[in-house]
C-alpha cells in the first residue's frame, strides 16, 4: 500500500523496531522533571497512558474527560500518564517543555504525570498513531486496551449528540474486575502523530 | 453582494475541530488524478493553503492552529490530505452545481489530488525563494469602519471546558430613540476558539427580561429565541468564523425598531479549556428603508409548521416536500436552510415556465452546526409561474450519529432541540410593482394554510399548551419546610415577588400576555386581593419596598431612559422620580436600606449603591449584583462570579463605599455560600440568619446562621427546601422572605389546566 501515513510510519517504525521487539518494561521514559517513568509496567493495579498533543483540538476537547476518568479510577489503583506527541519545530527542547507545562496548567491537568515524547520512543513502543489515543496496561505489563476514550466522535468532524460507548471506562472496569475487556482495540479519532524526522529531512533541501 | 444577510453561517464546527484522522487504517486519500510530477510546498501547496485555509488558520482566528509556515503544514500533512479528500476541510456544505455562492470554500479535485501527491512524495519544501507571500489580513478593529451603534454583551458568559455545545441567547438593549435601518453588522467575539457561530435578531425591548439570567448566568438557553416564532422577516443575519465582514446586499436593509433589544444567539463549542465570551457588535445604519420590495419565501412555510413533521423512531428516510409557484417575477438574492439534528438532505430546485430547471441549493449532509446562509454570486430572476420544489429528508435511526436521543424517540414539530422542523428559505425582491400585492397575498395564504393544518393535526394545540405551561405562574408562599401554605391571586405571568417589611403584603411584576406590558401589583396576603400600583405604558420592573412600607420603588423604562421611581404602596398619588439614568443597561433594584438612606441596584456587570441625598450619585461597588443591606445597615450581602460561578459574599458597606470613592480596591468580603448561588438573598429582621438561593441541581432555599459580626462568621449553609420549579430571574429578587424568616414567596410555574392544589 502506498500511503502517506505509511511513509510517516516508516520513520516511526525504523526508530522503533528494536524497542517494539524488546522487553516492554525496559523502555526509558522521563517525565517533565526528569524522573524516570515506567507507565508501561504499572506498579499499581493498572496504568492508563494517554497520547495527547498541545495543539490537537480533538485531544484538547478530551482533557476534562481524561481528568474525570483519572479522578474516578485513581483511587481504585489506576495510574494515569500523559504522553505529549507534539512536533517541536523549535530547536530548543526547553521550549517544548515549557509549552507542555503551560498546556498542563491551562487545561486543568495539575498533578498529572507528563512525558514529552520528543523522539517518539513511547509512541513507537506501543504503536500509537493518533492523539488522543489511550492504552490500558495491566500489572503484568500486558496491553489490555488500545484506542479511543469514548465514541463522542463518530467520524471526521462529526460528533455524537450523546456518547453511547464509554470504551476506556469499560476497559478499566474489566481489568480491575479481573475480567476480559469487551473490545480490546477500537479506532481512535484525532490528529496523526507525525515523526519529527520527516520535517528535519527537508530542513536543508 | 454580501454574504452576511440571512443566517450567513459557513465555517463553524469544522474550523474548531479540524484535522482529524483515524488510527487503524492510515491511508492515502484516493488519488484519482494523482500527479506524478514533483510537488513542493513553495510552488504548489502554499498557494492552495494561502487561498483556502489561512483565513481561519492563523493566529487569533477561530481555527485551533495556524497553517502558514512549511512546518505548520508539513507536520499535519497526512491529516490535511485526509480531511481535504473527505471534504471536511475547507468547510463548505452546499453541493457544487446547486447555486454559485459568495464565499464558497471548495478545493477542486485536482487540488486535492495535488495535496495527496505532495504528502506521498514526503512533503518536499521546495525553493524558499519561490514561496508566495503570506496573505495580509487587516489588524484588529472594525473592518467596516466605525459603526453607528456599538453594542456589547453586558456580562461576560462563562463557557465551560467540556460538555455538549452550548446555545445561549444574550439580550442587549439598543436604547434607540427612533426606528433605524440596518445595512450591515460586524460581530467581534472575544473568545474565538469557542465561538462557533452567532445569529442576530431584534425583539421588543424588555420582552426577554423574564428569562434573562434565569439560571444565574448571563442570557438564557434554547434554540428557538432567534429562529422561530419571532421571525417574520429574515432577521439581521449572523456570523461564522472566517467570514469577511461585509455590508448587506446593496439596497437591502433591515428595520431595527426604537427601543428594541438586540438578541444575540451564540453557539459555543467547548474546547477543553474554560473561556469567557463578551462579544461586541457594530451596527451600520442606512439613510432610509430602501426602495426594494422584499419578501422571504419559505418552503415549507413557517419552518414546516404545517408540513406534518412526525418522524417515527428508527425511520431512516422521512421525507417532506413542498412546492410554490411564484405569483410574480422574483430576483433571488439569498437562500438559507434550517432544521434540527435529524435532517439529512435539503434540496431546492426551480422549474421555469419554459420547462427548464435551475438547481437552487442542495445540502447533502445537513449538520445542525451549519445553519448556513448562502448568497448567490449573481442574483437572478425567476419569472412568474416558476415552480420551486423543496425536498427535506430526516434520519431518526440510531445509525444517525447526530440523533440527540438514544434510543431514538418519535420526533414531532417544535422549536425545542429534540423536536424537528425544517425549511429552505429564499430572500427575493418582487421585481414588478404590479405584482407586489399578489405576491405577498400568496405568501400570507401559505402561512395561513400551514397554521390551519397545524391546528387540525394537533401541532398548534400542543405548542400553545407548552408555551402556556412555560409562561404561567402562581404566587405561592412556602414555609421553611417547603410546604406551599398560601397561594395568591390568579394564575398569570408574574416575576420578582417581594414581601413588604411588615410581612403583610406582596409586591410583584405582572405581565399582560396580550400586550406584553409589565406593571407593578400589590397583593394583600390576608385577603388575597390584588391592586395595580401601575397600569401605564412604560415597562415597570424590580419592585422594592421602602422600609416603612409606605412606598414601592421600581424601575420604569421610559423614553429610552431608565428611571427609578416610587409610588405610594396603596396605589394613590403620582409617580415620583428618584433617579434617572440615560445611559447604561437596565437597572435592577434589589434593596432599600432599613434607615431609608440607600437603594442598592445592579446594571450589567456592576453593582451600585444610590444614596438618597441631594446629589443622588450612584457609588460603583464593582462586578457584583443582588446587593442586600443587613438590618443594622453595616453589611452588604451580594453575589459575585469573580471566582467562577456566582456565590454569596458579605462585606462591610462603609468600607466598600469608602474604597469606591477613594478608587482603592474594594474589600473582597467573606464567602457565605458553598456552591453556585444566585439571588434570593435575605437577612432576617433580627440579623441572626441569612437566606439565599442555590442554583445547583435546581433552585434551593438556603439558610446560614450568623454566629459573629466582627469578624463576620456564619455556620455552614443548610438547605431549607427545593423549589418545585426554577423561578425566573433569581438575580432580580428582593424580599423573598417574611421579616421573621418563616415564610418565602415565589412565582412558581404551573400548568394552567391543572392548577396546583
Amino acid at each position: 500500500m502506498r500511503s502517506s501515513a505509511l511513509v510517516i510510519w516508516l520513520f516511526v517504525l525504523s526508530a522503533a523496531v528494536g524497542l517494539a521487539q524488546g522487553d516492554r518494561g525496559r523502555v526509558q521514559l522521563r517525565d517533565l522533571n526528569g524522573r524516570p517513568m515506567t507507565p508501561f509496567t504499572p506498579i499499581s493495579r493498572a496504568s492508563a497512558v494517554f497520547f495527547v498533543a498541545t495543539d490537537c483540538p480533538v485531544s484538547n476537547s478530551y482533557a476534562p474527560e481524561i481528568q474525570r476518568v483519572c479522578r474516578d479510577y485513581g483511587p481504585r489503583g489506576v495510574e494515569c500518564s500523559l504522553v505529549y506527541e507534539d512536533v517541536d519545530t523549535h530547536p530548543s527542547a526547553a521550549h517544548l517543555d515549557q509549552l507542555v507545562r503551560t498546556h498542563l496548567q491551562e487545561y486543568g491537568y495539575a498533578g498529572f504525570t507528563a512525558i514529552v515524547d520528543r523522539d517518539r520512543t513511547a509512541a513507537a513502543h506501543v504503536k500509537a498513531s493518533i492523539t488522543p489515543q489511550v492504552f490500558v496496561i495491566d500489572r503484568s505489563g500486558e496491553i489490555r486496551y488500545r484506542g479511543r476514550i469514548d465514541n463522542l466522535y463518530a467520524a471526521l468532524g462529526k460528533t455524537r449528540q450523546q456518547v453511547t460507548s464509554h470504551d476506556l471506562r469499560d476497559a478499566l472496569n474489566a481489568v480491575l474486575a479481573g475480567g476480559s475487556v469487551p473490545h480490546p482495540e477500537t479506532e481512535a479519532l484525532g490528529c496523526f502523530i507525525t515523526d519529527p524526522a520527516l520535517l528535519r529531512k527537508h530542513d536543508h533541501e | 453582494m454580501s454574504n452576511r444577510r440571512l443566517l450567513c453561517l459557513f465555517v463553524s464546527a469544522l474550523v474548531l475541530t479540524p484535522l482529524v484522522g483515524h488510527s487503524q487504517s492510515p491511508r492515502t486519500p484516493t488519488t484519482k488524478q494523482a500527479t506524478t510530477a514533483r510537488v513542493t510546498f513553495a510552488d504548489t501547496i502554499a498557494p492552495i493553503v494561502y487561498a483556502n485555509c489561512v483565513t481561519c488558520h492563523r493566529p487569533g482566528e477561530a481555527a485551533p492552529f495556524a497553517l502558514i509556515s512549511y512546518e505548520d503544514v508539513a507536520k499535519r500533512g497526512a491529516l490535511i490530505a485526509k480531511v481535504t479528500e473527505s471534504r471536511y476541510m475547507p468547510p463548505w456544505h452546499a453541493e457544487p452545481g446547486y447555486g454559485d455562492f459568495v464565499g464558497e470554500r471548495r478545493l477542486t479535485d485536482a487540488q486535492i489530488a495535488t495535496i495527496a501527491a505532495w504528502v506521498t512524495q514526503g512533503m518536499p519544501r521546495g525553493d524558499e525563494a519561490r514561496m508566495p507571500k503570506v496573505p495580509e489580513f487587516p489588524a484588529d478593529g472594525w473592518r467596516l469602519g466605525q459603526p453607528d451603534l456599538i453594542l456589547e454583551m453586558p456580562i461576560a458568559f462563562d463557557v465551560p471546558a467540556s460538555g455538549p455545545d452550548v446555545f445561549r441567547n444574550f439580550v442587549i438593549p439598543t436604547k434607540l430613540t427612533e426606528d433605524k435601518w440596518v445595512k450591515g453588522i460586524e460581530f467581534r467575539p472575544s473568545a474565538r476558539k469557542v465561538v462557533h457561530h452567532a445569529l442576530f435578531a431584534q425583539v421588543p425591548g424588555g420582552s426577554r427580561a423574564n428569562v434573562d439570567g434565569v439560571d444565574g448566568r448571563p442570557g438564557f438557553g434554547g434554540l428557538s429565541a432567534v429562529g422561530f416564532m419571532d421571525r417574520t422577516d429574515p432577521g439581521l443575519g449572523g456570523w461564522v468564523p472566517g467570514a469577511q465582514p461585509a455590508m448587506f446586499t446593496e439596497g437591502i436593509v433591515s428595520r431595527l425598531p426604537k427601543g428594541s433589544d438586540f438578541l444575540l444567539q451564540v453557539h459555543f463549542h467547548p474546547s477543553g479549556k474554560a473561556e469567557f465570551e463578551k462579544s461586541l457588535i457594530g451596527i451600520y445604519f442606512a439613510e432610509n428603508g430602501g426602495q426594494k420590495d422584499l419578501a422571504s419565501v419559505q418552503l415549507p412555510a413557517v419552518f414546516g409548521l404545517g408540513a406534518g413533521i412526525d418522524i417515527p423512531p428508527g425511520e431512516k428516510q422521512f421525507t417532506i416536500q413542498d412546492s410554490f409557484t411564484l405569483p410574480g417575477d422574483a430576483r433571488v438574492y439569498n437562500a438559507f436552510a434550517h432544521a434540527h439534528y435529524l435532517a439529512k438532505q435539503m434540496k431546492a430546485e426551480a422549474t421555469l415556465p419554459d420547462g427548464s430547471t435551475r438547481p437552487l441549493l442542495w445540502i447533502r449532509d445537513w449538520d445542525f452546526n451549519w445553519q448556513d446562509g448562502y448568497s448567490y454570486r449573481k442574483p437572478f430572476i425567476l419569472p412568474r409561474g416558476t415552480r420551486i420544489d423543496v425536498t427535506l429528508t430526516y434520519d431518526n435511526s440510531s445509525e444517525n450519529p447526530r440523533n440527540p436521543i438514544s434510543p431514538p424517540r418519535r420526533a414531532i414539530f417544535g422549536e425545542q432541540s429534540l423536536d424537528e422542523m425544517g425549511t429552505i428559505g429564499f430572500e427575493v425582491e418582487i421585481v414588478n410593482k404590479a405584482e407586489v400585492d399578489a405576491f405577498h397575498a400568496a405568501l400570507v395564504s401559505r402561512n395561513k394554510i400551514a397554521t390551519d393544518t397545524a391546528g387540525k393535526n394537533g401541532t398548534l394545540g400542543r405548542l400553545l399548551a407548552r408555551g402556556l405551561r412555560r409562561n404561567m405562574q402562581q404566587l405561592t408562599i412556602f414555609d421553611r419546610q417547603g410546604n406551599a401554605v398560601t397561594r395568591l391571586g390568579e394564575v398569570g405571568s408574574y416575576s420578582q415577588p417581594a414581601f413588604s417589611p411588615d410581612g403583610s403584603r406582596i409586591a410583584v411584576v405582572k405581565n399582560d400576555p396580550d400586550t406584553d406590558g409589565r406593571d407593578i401589583w400589590a397583593f394583600d396576603i390576608a385577603t388575597g386581593k390584588g391592586t395595580a400600583i401601575t397600569s401605564d405604558a412604560p415597562q415597570d420592573s424590580a419592585p422594592i419596598w421602602s422600609p416603612d412600607g409606605a412606598y414601592i420603588a421600581y424601575v420604569s423604562d421610559r423614553e429610552n431612559a431608565n428611571a427609578i421611581v416610587r409610588r405610594a404602596s396603596n396605589g394613590s398619588g403620582d409617580e415620583e422620580i428618584i433617579y434617572k439614568q440615560s445611559t447604561g443597561g437596565q437597572m435592577i433594584l434589589t434593596d432599600w436600606s432599613a434607615d431609608g438612606r440607600f437603594i442598592c441596584f445592579w446594571s450589567g456587570e456592576t453593582m451600585f449603591v444610590l444614596p438618597l441625598n441631594e446629589d443622588r450619585k450612584p457609588i460603583e461597588l464593582g462586578r457584583e449584583r443582588g446587593g442586600r443591606f443587613s438590618p443594622d445597615g453595616r453589611l452588604l450581602a451580594f453575589n459575585s462570579n469573580r471566582s467562577g460561578p456566582f456565590q454569596v459574599y458579605v462585606k462591610s458597606l462603609e468600607e466598600s463605599t469608602r474604597a469606591a470613592s477613594a478608587a482603592t480596591p474594594a474589600p473582597p468580603g467573606s464567602q457565605v455560600s458553598d456552591g453556585p448561588s444566585v439571588g434570593g438573598i435575605f437577612w432576617r429582621r433580627d440579623g441572626k440568619e441569612l437566606f439565599y438561593l442555590s442554583v445547583q441541581g435546581g433552585q434551593g432555599m438556603m439558610a446560614v446562621d450568623i454566629v459573629g459580626t466582627a469578624p463576620f462568621q456564619t455556620s455552614s449553609p443548610k438547605m431549607l427546601f427545593k423549589l418545585p420549579t426554577p423561578v425566573l430571574a433569581p438575580a432580580q429578587l428582593s424580599n423573598v422572605a417574611s421579616p421573621d424568616g418563616q415564610r418565602f414567596i415565589f412565582a412558581v410555574n404551573v400548568t394552567p389546566r391543572k392548577p396546583a392544589q
